[in-house]
């Protein structure tokens, strides 16, 4: 179809490629330049070009804390893929009502704040109500505890995170996928619990792992749950940037510490592309 | 085995909100489960105290204005791109997919660096222009969505008819992409409303967003209120969804169907 170029259309889109480039794009650059600029105790910083935050990221308080963001997002990723997997499949199969429900019900989670998630796992998870104090109903614990700030906690409110979102990125391929094959091994003898793992599994190997990828991305992002459900040592290079440049208002170190990360997940993302392209081709 | 799974999911996505509920509606000023008594104290300290109307209006308004941003900066990229499908236009809408991908708190530490600069650090337009760019990926896509379902019939017919663009645009055009916008724009809305980390880096200090006085709050001994405001979320999010699943077939928006 012919669709002409006109002044208008051009106008529009120097205007929209504007506003991202502006909001967007620039803040980006200008985060990297403070990156290399000094603290200043009395104000943001002071305009200068050196390796020091940089070098400060090597040492290794910051580097034990970049390990262990990198283990717990991975960590969480891995776990919220496994679970959302299975239900994702399961879903796809209900009726047109039940879909829609269970949308509705994974895209208010996706929208949900974090901070009200958090504080509702905090809840759940407290001495006074919740998990603990069930346990004590039933009689399984003598003593109950609050079960956070812990490990444990962090991770199950990372994993409540990210599972509405993996959940939404899955389905669009897994509920049009071709029966057809899961049928055919069935017909040809083999145990359903068996198709899960001769069929599905390799047929959506590479879905999975690019979706793990963006999930381990997301995680190292998360800032509410390691500071309302961990504790200072399971805290993750988000919740550092964040005190460094609120807390400390050492923004050039803030800084360099955000562009450690923006590298790292441009390089997850480049080889979540390259595994997708390679299946295509 | 299936239908356990299910329930099981099902129940562990909705229980933290049970005791949530629980507790705001519980007579008892720590935070107890299962309440002892019912009462409706807490609904009342939120909807009627000055400070925490405040935070509502303002959370309200940075999403609709945000939500306004997004969708517009969302159709004129899509728009572009469907009109001209130049290498330029895929940029732009590769780069609007940017935001989706990153760290929030990346976004959210470039964003205030750059306020500062601007001079705009702590203010409420900083923090809804941010909200408008940063959240703009899921309206993209979901508007992408329209402009595929558009047949090219339709507007040849008109073209041929001598519909100008703009004729085009606002005749044919926006009025079949309508539901993909207004979905766009309540989930933009919705988004905004929730978010904390970005909106806390850029003005948090002097705009305090609802998310903001709950993180707030819970850090620094909380009441009650606390789980009413959560609760006013839940509701007010899920509210939204429902209409929207009125106005488009969120199914097919988010898969079963064959069109893509």
């Amino acid at each position: 179809m012919m669709r002409s170029a006109s002044y208008g259309s051009r106008l529009i889109g120097g205007l929209s490629f504007g506003v991202m480039a502006v909001f967007f794009v620039i803040p980006l650059i200008f985060m990297v330049i403070v990156s290399f600029y000094q603290p200043d105790p009395m104000g943001f910083y002071k305009v200068d070009f050196v390796w020091e935050n940089y070098r400060k990221f090597f040492s290794s308080f910051y580097y034990t804390v970049s390990l262990r963001s990198l283990y717990s997002s991975a960590l969480g990723a891995i776990l919220v893929v496994a679970f959302s997997f299975p239900l994702v499949l399961f879903v796809s199969d209900l009726s047109r009502r039940l879909q829609l429900f269970w949308i509705i019900l994974l895209l208010s989670l996706m929208c949900l704040s974090e901070v009200i998630i958090g504080f509702a796992w905090l809840i759940l998870m407290s001495e006074s109500a919740g998990i603990p104090r069930f346990l004590e109903w039933l009689g399984l614990w003598e003593n109950p505890r609050s079960l956070s700030p812990s490990f444990g906690a962090m991770m199950i409110g990372l994993v409540f995170l990210g599972f509405s979102i993996v959940s939404l990125i899955l389905y669009p391929s897994v509920s049009r996928r071709d029966r057809r094959l899961e049928e055919a091994a069935i017909t040809l003898g083999t145990p359903p619990a068996m198709v899960f793992f001769k069929v599905l599994l390799p047929t959506f190997r590479t879905s999975l792992l690019s979706v793990t990828l963006t999930m381990f991305v997301y995680l190292l992002g998360v800032f509410v749950m390691p500071t309302m459900l961990g504790r200072p040592k399971d805290w993750t290079m988000t919740v550092i940037i964040s005190d460094k440049a609120l807390g400390d208002a050492n923004l050039p170190l803030g800084a360099a510490l955000a562009v450690v990360m923006l590298l790292v997940t441009v390089l997850v993302l480049f080889v979540s592309a390259f595994l997708t392209r390679r299946r295509t081709a | 085995m299936r239908n356990l799974y299910l329930w099981a999911i099902a129940l562990l996505l909705t229980a933290p909100f049970m005791v949530v509920l629980g507790v705001s509606v519980g007579a008892s000023k720590n935070i107890a489960f299962p309440p002892k008594a019912l009462s409706a104290a807490w609904y009342n300290e939120l909807l009627t105290e000055a400070e925490w109307l405040a935070s509502i209006g303002l959370s309200l308004l940075i999403a609709f204005i945000a939500g306004l941003i997004a969708t517009t900066l969302a159709l004129a990229i899509n728009y572009v791109l469907w009109c001209t499908g130049s290498g330029f236009a895929k940029a732009t809408f590769a780069l609007g997919l940017g935001p989706f991908m990153l760290p929030p708190i990346i976004l959210a530490l470039g964003a205030s660096l750059f306020w500062a600069e601007v001079g705009w650090y702590g203010r409420m337009e900083a923090t809804i222009v941010s909200h408008g760019v940063f959240f703009v990926t899921l309206p993209l896509v979901i508007i992408a969505r329209g402009f595929a379902s558009l047949t090219d019939e339709v507007i040849e017919a008109a073209q041929m008819m001598g519909a100008t663009s703009s004729q085009l645009f606002r005749t044919i055009v926006f009025p079949l992409i309508a539901p993909y916008v207004f979905t766009g724009f309540a989930l933009v809305a919705i988004i905004s409303v929730n978010e904390y980390l970005i909106a806390n880096m850029i003005s948090g200090f002097v705009v305090e967003t609802l998310p903001i006085k709950i993180f707030n709050n819970v850090r620094y001994g909380y009441s009650p209120v606390v789980a009413a405001a959560s609760m006013l979320f839940v509701v007010l999010t899920v509210t939204i969804l429902l209409i929207l699943s009125r106005v488009t077939d969120l199914v097919a928006l988010f898969g079963t169907s064959k069109d893509t």
